[in-house]
C-alpha cells in the first residue's frame, strides 16, 4: 500500500517537473539578487575609474582658474567615492543582502545619481568658461563617462538611466543656453544619443535578466531532476525488496506442496493437470510425467464417473467458488482403487478468469473402511446381541409374573435381580446404539405437535414403578395440576419421552429415600421449560462441566451404587438440541439438583 | 374392530428359545391359540392349514426373510388377507415406516416383553376394521 502511494507522488512531482516552464521554476526574488549582486561586483571599477578621471579633470582645470570651484568640485568627487565605497562595503559586510536585493537596488540608485550629476555638474559649471580645447576635454570627458556607464550599469537599465540623467541632463541645459548655434544643435542631439544609450541598457537589461533566469531555472531543474532520482532510486530498492519477499513465499509455498502428506496437483481450466507433488504421485502411484500435460479424467477417474466429472467441472468453473468434502474413488496405476477427500480451489485473476484450479486431495480409503466396519459392528450388536436378550428378559418376566406357578421367596428376588440386570443390559445397548446413531448423523426425528402437559403426564406413569422402587414420589407443580395451558410444541413425541424419563430417572435415583421430585412446566418467552427438581446430594463442582459428556458418572462411590449407563445425559443433550431446544441444570453441592429442557413454543 | 376377539396367531420365528417364550407368552399369558412355524419357506402352507386371525413375522430369517415372506403372502389368495404385525430388532423410523409400506398393521420391537404382548397385539387388532 505504501508503495503504491509513494510512486504516485513520485509520477506527480514528475510529471509537474517537466512540464512546468523556465519562469516558474526560477525564482524572481533570486534573479534580482543576482542582478543587484552584479552590479555591486563591478562597482569597484566606477570608484576607481571616477577618482582616476576625477583627479586628472582636477588637475586640468586647476590650471585654468576658478580655483574655488574647482577644489569644491574635487571635494564632491571625494565625497561621493568615499560614499559608493562605503556602500559598496556595506553590501559586502550584509549577511541577508540577498533578501533585501531591492532596498539595495534603491541605494545604488542613489549613489549612481550622485556620482552622474557629479559630472554633470562639472560639464555645467565649467564648460562656459574655458577655452575650446578644454572645452573637447569636457565633451570627450562626458560622453566617455557616460559611455562608459552602460556595462557597468547594464544589470539594470534604470540605474544606467538615472546615472547618464545625472551627466547629460545640466550639460544639455547649459549647451542651449549658450547662445552658440552649434551648441544649441548639440543640445539637441544630446537627448538623442542619451535615448539611444538607454534603449541599449535597456536590450542589454533584458539579455542579463534573462540569461540569470535561466541560470537559476537550470539550478532549480538539476535539483528537481537528482530528487526524482533519489526516489526513484528508492523505490528500485523496495521493487527489489518485494520481488525477493515473493520469491522466498513462493519458494516456501512450493516447499509446503512438496512436503505435503497430501496430493496436490494443478490443472489449468480444462481439466488438464499442469503440476503434481511428490504426495500424489505416491497416492496414485504415477510419476509425474505420465499424469502432467494430460486431462485429469483420462488418469484419476473412473470412465463410469467420466461423465459427472464433466459435469461438476463445468460448475466449478462456471461458479469459481472452491469446492470441499468431494470424495471420489479414483483408480491407482496398479488397478487398486482409493478413496480421496478433495478441496478443490479455483484460482482467478481480477478480471475473473480462472487461471488455475489447485486440487488437494487426502486418502479417506482407510476411513471409509473403519467406517463401514464400524457400522457393520453397530447391526450385528443390534441384532445378535438384542435377539439373545429377548430369550433371557423374557424368560425372567414369564417366571416372575407367576403365570408359570409360585416361586420360592429366594428364588423370587433372584431371578427379579436377573430380570433388572438383564434389563440394565439393554438399555447400554440401547444407548449406545442411540448415541452411534445420532453421532453419524443417522438419527431421524418423527415431528408432531403435542400438549407438553400430556407427555410429562405420560412421562411420569412409565415411570412411577421405577420412583417407588427409590421410595421416591414424583410430584406435580401445582401450574399444571389446575386447568393448564396446553403448551404447545412440535418434536418428536418418542424421543422426548426418553428424554423425560432419563431426567426422571435420575431424579429418582439421587433423591434421598422418601422424598420427593418437583416436576414443572412452565412458559418462559417464546420457549417452553420442563424442569426436574431432587433434593439429592447435587453435582460435584468438578463434575459440572462434563455432565453431558459421553459415559459421564461423577466419580464417587455414592453414584456408583446408582447404576446408570453414563450416556443418558449426552443423548439427551442432543436430542433436544436436534429439536431447537436447550438443556442445562442449576445445582447446589448438598442443596439439590433441577434439571431443565426448553422448547420453542408451538402457535397454531 | 373385527367382532370376534383375537384368539388364533400365527408366529414365524427361526429362533427355538424365542418360539418357546412367544407360546408360553400367548398361551399362558394371553389364552390365545398359537402356531409356531420355524421354516419360513413352509410358512404360507401352514398357514392355510392353521387359519389364524393374525400373524407374526420375525424380520431376519435364514433362508427368507421376513419382508420377502410378507410379499409372498400377498400373491396367494388364501394368506392375502391376512393382517401381519412384524417383530424386529429394527427399531428406526425409517425402518418402521417402510414396514407400514409394505401393507404391515404394526410393528413390536425386540426384546418384546412376554407379559405385555398379548395386550399389545389385542390393542393393534381392535383397531383392524
Amino acid at each position: 500500500m505504501s508503495q503504491v502511494a509513494a510512486s504516485d507522488s513520485v509520477v506527480r512531482v514528475s510529471e509537474r517537473g517537466l512540464s512546468a516552464g523556465i519562469r516558474d521554476r526560477a525564482d524572481p526574488r533570486l534573479v534580482l539578487a543576482d542582478r543587484v549582486d552584479q552590479l555591486y561586483g563591478q562597482m569597484w571599477l566606477g570608484i576607481v575609474a571616477t577618482f582616476a578621471i576625477g583627479a586628472i579633470a582636477t588637475f586640468e582645470f586647476w590650471s585654468v582658474g576658478l580655483r574655488d570651484l574647482v577644489l569644491f568640485w574635487w571635494g564632491l568627487v571625494l565625497l561621493v567615492t568615499a560614499a559608493t565605497a562605503g556602500l559598496l562595503y556595506a553590501y559586502r559586510r550584509s549577511a541577508d543582502r540577498a533578501e533585501h536585493a531591492d532596498q539595495w537596488l534603491r541605494w545604488l540608485g542613489i549613489a549612481a545619481l550622485a556620482n552622474g550629476a557629479n559630472w554633470g555638474f562639472a560639464g555645467a559649471v565649467f564648460f562656459p568658461s574655458h577655452t575650446d580645447e578644454q572645452q573637447v576635454f569636457l565633451a570627450f570627458l562626458l560622453t566617455g563617462m557616460m559611455s562608459g556607464g552602460i556595462p557597468l550599469y547594464a544589470a539594470s537599465w534604470p540605474m544606467f538611466a538615472l546615472y547618464a540623467a545625472g551627466i547629460v541632463a545640466p550639460f544639455t541645459y547649459v549647451l542651449g543656453t549658450f547662445g552658440n548655434r552649434l551648441f544649441t544643435e548639440i543640445a539637441l542631439l544630446v537627448p538623442i544619443f542619451y535615448a539611444v544609450n538607454v534603449a541599449v541598457a535597456y536590450r542589454l537589461t533584458q539579455v542579463f535578466h534573462a540569461g540569470y533566469r535561466l541560470r537559476h531555472a537550470y539550478g532549480k531543474l538539476t535539483e528537481d531532476y537528482s530528487v526524482l532520482n533519489q526516489r526513484l532510486e528508492r523505490q528500485l530498492g523496495e521493487l527489489e525488496q518485494a520481488r525477493r519477499q515473493v520469491e522466498a513465499s513462493g519458494r516456501k509455498l512450493s516447499l509446503f506442496a512438496e512436503r505435503a502428506p497430501i496430493a496436490v496437483l494443478e490443472l489449468d481450466a480444462q481439466g488438464i493437470v499442469t503440476q503434481v507433488n511428490p504426495g500424489a504421485e505416491l497416492l496414485f502411484g504415477y510419476a509425474g510425467a505420465e499424469i502432467v500435460g494430460r486431462q485429469i479424467k483420462d488418469r484419476l477417474v473412473l470412465p463410469e464417473l467420466r461423465a459427472e466429472f464433466d459435469r461438476q467441472w463445468a460448475q466449478l468453473i462456471e461458479s469459481r467458488e472452491p469446492v470441499s468434502a468431494l470424495k471420489v474413488r479414483s483408480p491407482r496405476r496398479d488397478g487398486l482403487q482409493v478413496v480421496c477427500e478433495w478441496t478443490v480451489t479455483p484460482l482467478v485473476n481480477p478480471e475473473g478468469t480462472v487461471i488455475a484450479v489447485i486440487a488437494q486431495g487426502q486418502d479417506v480409503t482407510r476411513q471409509l473402511e473403519a467406517e463401514r466396519m464400524k457400522k457393520e459392528f453397530t447391526s450385528t450388536l443390534s441384532h445378535e446381541l438384542r435377539t439373545p436378550l429377548t430369550s433371557i428378559i423374557g424368560s425372567l418376566q414369564l417366571i416372575n409374573s407367576g403365570v408359570l406357578g409360585d416361586l420360592t421367596q429366594d428364588i423370587g428376588e433372584l431371578t427379579a435381580v436377573a430380570e433388572r440386570n438383564g434389563s440394565r443390559l439393554l438399555d447400554l445397548i440401547n444407548d449406545l446404539l442411540d448415541i452411534e446413531k445420532i453421532e453419524s448423523g443417522k438419527l431421524t426425528l418423527a415431528p408432531e405437535v403435542f400438549s407438553l402437559n400430556d407427555l410429562v403426564r405420560e412421562a411420569l406413569v412409565l415411570n412411577r414403578a421405577f420412583a417407588e422402587r427409590f421410595k421416591v414420589r414424583f410430584e406435580i407443580s401445582s401450574e399444571i395440576a389446575g386447568p393448564p395451558p396446553e403448551h404447545k410444541v412440535h418434536a418428536d413425541r418418542k424421543r422426548l419421552l426418553q428424554v423425560m424419563t432419563n431426567l426422571l430417572s435420575n431424579g429418582a435415583k439421587f433423591s434421598p429415600d422418601g422424598g420427593t421430585v418437583e416436576i414443572a412446566v412452565r412458559e418462559r418467552g417464546r420457549r417452553v421449560r420442563v424442569s426436574v427438581h431432587d433434593r439429592g446430594p447435587g453435582i460435584p463442582e468438578a463434575f459440572r462441566g462434563r455432565i453431558f459428556g459421553r459415559f459421564a458418572q461423577a466419580d464417587s462411590t455414592a453414584s456408583r451404587q446408582k447404576s446408570g449407563t453414563g450416556l443418558g445425559l449426552a443423548i439427551s443433550k442432543r436430542l433436544v438440541e436436534m429439536m431447537q431446544g436447550h438443556i442445562g441444570f442449576e445445582s447446589r453441592e448438598g442443596g439439590g439438583t433441577t434439571f431443565w429442557f426448553d422448547l420453542p413454543r408451538h402457535d397454531s | 374392530m373385527p367382532s370376534r376377539p383375537l384368539n388364533r396367531i400365527c408366529y414365524v420365528e427361526d429362533d427355538e428359545d424365542i418360539q418357546r417364550i412367544a407360546r408360553l407368552s400367548l398361551e399362558r399369558v394371553g389364552k390365545m391359540t398359537v402356531e409356531i412355524i420355524g421354516d419360513p419357506t413352509a410358512a404360507i402352507a401352514a398357514m392355510a392349514a392353521f387359519r389364524p386371525d393374525l400373524v407374526l413375522l420375525d424380520w431376519m430369517m435364514p433362508r427368507m426373510d421376513g419382508p420377502t415372506l410378507f410379499r409372498a403372502m400377498k400373491q396367494r389368495p388364501e394368506t392375502s388377507a391376512l393382517p401381519v404385525v412384524f417383530i424386529t430388532a429394527k427399531a428406526s423410523q425409517v425402518e418402521l415406516d417402510e414396514l407400514t409400506a409394505l401393507g404391515a398393521v404394526g410393528a413390536i420391537s425386540k426384546p418384546f416383553s412376554p407379559t405385555e404382548l398379548p395386550n399389545q397385539l389385542r390393542e393393534i387388532w381392535a383397531k383392524l376394521p
